[in-house]
Formats: C-alpha cells, sequence, structure tokens
C-alpha cells in the first residue's frame, strides 16, 4: 500500500515538518509498503523535505544567484580538491537569506 | 541552492541531502535523527538490505549503526552533497559530534561535498574538525533586495494606485535606507529573507 512518508514518522511541531497543512499536498514521496515506511519513521523521525518545500514556497527567482556564479562555489562544486575542499560554509547574520539561497 | 542541485541530481550524477536547524525544535534534531534523515534521503526508495536487517532486529539504531549505513549508501551514489541549514541552531552539545561525523564521511568518500550555513560563530567549530572550509559570506545585496521589492510591489492589493514612477521612487528609497543600515541586526533585517 502506497503511503506518504510522514504519516507514521512525523512528530508535530518538528522544524523539518514545516507547517501541518502544506505537508500533505506536497509529499508524495511513497515507499513501496508500509513496512518501508515504517522503516524510514525508524531511521528518522525528522522529514526535511516537508521543511523545504516551505522554505521554497517563501523564497523568489533569482536571489542567491551571485553566489553559484563565484568560482569559490563552483570549484567547491565542482569537487575540485576532493576531502580538502568538501566544506562550503556560508556564514551570515540572522536574516540576511541563508536559508533562501537559491 | 538545494534546488539547483536536485535538478542536476534528476540526470542522475549526484545525490543530495539536506536539513534544517531549527532551535525551536532541538531536542528533536539529535545527532542520531540528524543523521538518520540523511541517510534515508540518500537511500531513496529503495531501502537497502542492511538497513531491512538492522531494523529487524528490533533496537534503536546508534550513531554507529548510521555511519555504518551511510557509508555503504554513499559508496553506492556518483556524487552525494550533504547541506545542512543553520548549523549554530543545532544542539550544541551534538555540534562536536555532528562534525566529526561528517568530517568521517569525508574521509571515507573525497567527492562528498558538505554545505553549510550559520551564524559566523560556528566557523570556530567548523574549523576544528575541517582545517580547510571554502567560506562565502552571505550579505544582501542591491540586486537580491531590489528583486524582493519589485516582487512585493507586483502583489500590491491597490494597483490601481500605482505608476511606473511611484514604483520607481518607493525602490530608490527603500535600497538607499537600506544601502545606510547597519547590516542586519534588527528585526526589519527579516525583508531580506523572502
Amino acid at each position: 500500500m502506497a503511503q506518504t512518508t510522514y504519516t507514521n514518522s512525523i512528530a508535530f511541531g518538528d522544524g523539518n515538518a514545516y507547517c501541518g497543512n502544506t505537508i500533505g499536498s506536497y509529499n508524495t514521496t511513497n515507499y513501496n509498503s508500509e513496512e518501508d515506511a515504517k522503516i524510514m519513521g525508524w531511521l528518522s523521525p525528522l522529514e526535511p523535505d516537508n521543511r523545504h518545500h516551505g522554505v521554497r514556497t517563501n523564497r523568489f527567482e533569482g536571489v542567491g544567484d551571485w553566489l553559484l556564479e563565484t568560482r569559490e562555489f563552483r570549484e567547491w562544486r565542482g569537487g575540485e580538491g576532493g576531502a580538502h575542499k568538501a566544506v562550503l560554509f556560508c556564514p551570515g547574520g540572522p536574516g540576511v537569506g541563508k536559508t533562501h539561497l537559491r | 541552492m538545494i534546488d539547483r542541485l536536485c535538478d542536476q541530481a534528476r540526470e542522475g550524477d549526484l545525490a543530495v541531502a539536506w536539513l534544517y536547524c531549527d532551535y525551536k525544535v532541538q531536542q528533536q534534531q539529535t545527532l542520531i535523527n540528524i543523521m538518520g534523515a540523511i541517510l534515508k534521503r540518500l537511500v531513496g526508495r529503495e531501502i537497502p538490505e542492511d538497513i531491512r536487517k538492522a531494523f529487524e532486529e528490533g533496537r534503536r539504531p546508534v550513531l554507529a549503526d548510521l555511519m555504518g549505513m551511510l557509508r555503504i549508501a554513499i559508496a553506492k551514489l556518483p556524487q552525494v552533497f550533504i547541506c545542512i541549514d543553520a548549523l549554530d541552531e543545532c544542539l550544541p552539545k551534538d555540534l562536536p559530534q555532528l562534525l566529526e561525523s561528517l568530517r568521517d564521511i569525508v574521509r571515507e568518500s573525497p567527492g562528498t561535498r558538505i554545505f553549510l550555513t550559520g551564524r559566523p560563530h560556528v566557523s570556530e567549530a567548523i574549523q576544528k574538525y575541517f582545517t580547510r572550509v571554502v567560506v562565502i559570506p552571505i550579505r544582501p545585496n542591491e540586486d537580491d533586495m531590489r528583486k524582493y521589492l519589485e516582487m512585493r510591489l507586483d502583489r500590491d492589493e491597490v494597483p490601481e494606485a500605482m505608476d511606473n514612477s511611484l514604483r520607481a521612487e518607493i525602490v530608490g528609497v527603500i535600497l538607499d535606507k537600506m544601502s545606510n543600515m547597519c547590516v542586519c541586526e534588527t528585526p526589519r533585517c527579516e525583508i531580506y529573507t523572502y
């Protein structure tokens, strides 16, 4: 039986669930069986997909494009440097838009 | 950025896992739950046999279990991106071990890319585990603010009262004020995020 991922696993108020009234319409990731959904809930009760949907709804096109154009980003993205350049950190004060980078 | 990576993931050459830390639900965002959430994303719909077996054993997974499962899952994927937003909002007691776990993943699979955001002070913690970090500070730039303002003006509830010159004036005045503001320590700065 197809089942949405959050049904068995989500704790209400989980920040990665975002808000209850949007998750039902968005989360279409179906597992192959009820058992699979249980296994996923066992791995973690967090559902980052749902929070991501909330972020996506609040964001608008084009913001943060400059970041993707930087040489630093491209080098990191391209995997040059292997483990030595594995981490990209974007620091910013509260509210500068870190979460909403496109 | 997650969307950009996901677009590329659809083409099949990479996998993306993400997590948004949130201090309001810190207690649920334990290290175990975070690593489990990353694993879930990377596994997708086809649950591997090792995870199925561990589940059938009937006990809660511990970090070592999840790290083992992650290692197996990552090895099957061409390239993996792990994105964690607002690292400063994760449980302070779990942050060192979270970074250590990410470091272990990278050591095992050097192609893995880790994308982190957070307030500037977390960089100290990050640098304890990663000697080299690519840092790109996020500052609201004029272009982003202009796009935001244009979008809000498009949603104006009284469009008949708006014309191009008023529009230009509003955008100009706000951008001018913004450029004189100290960067983002006031609630007004939330404007930048949407």
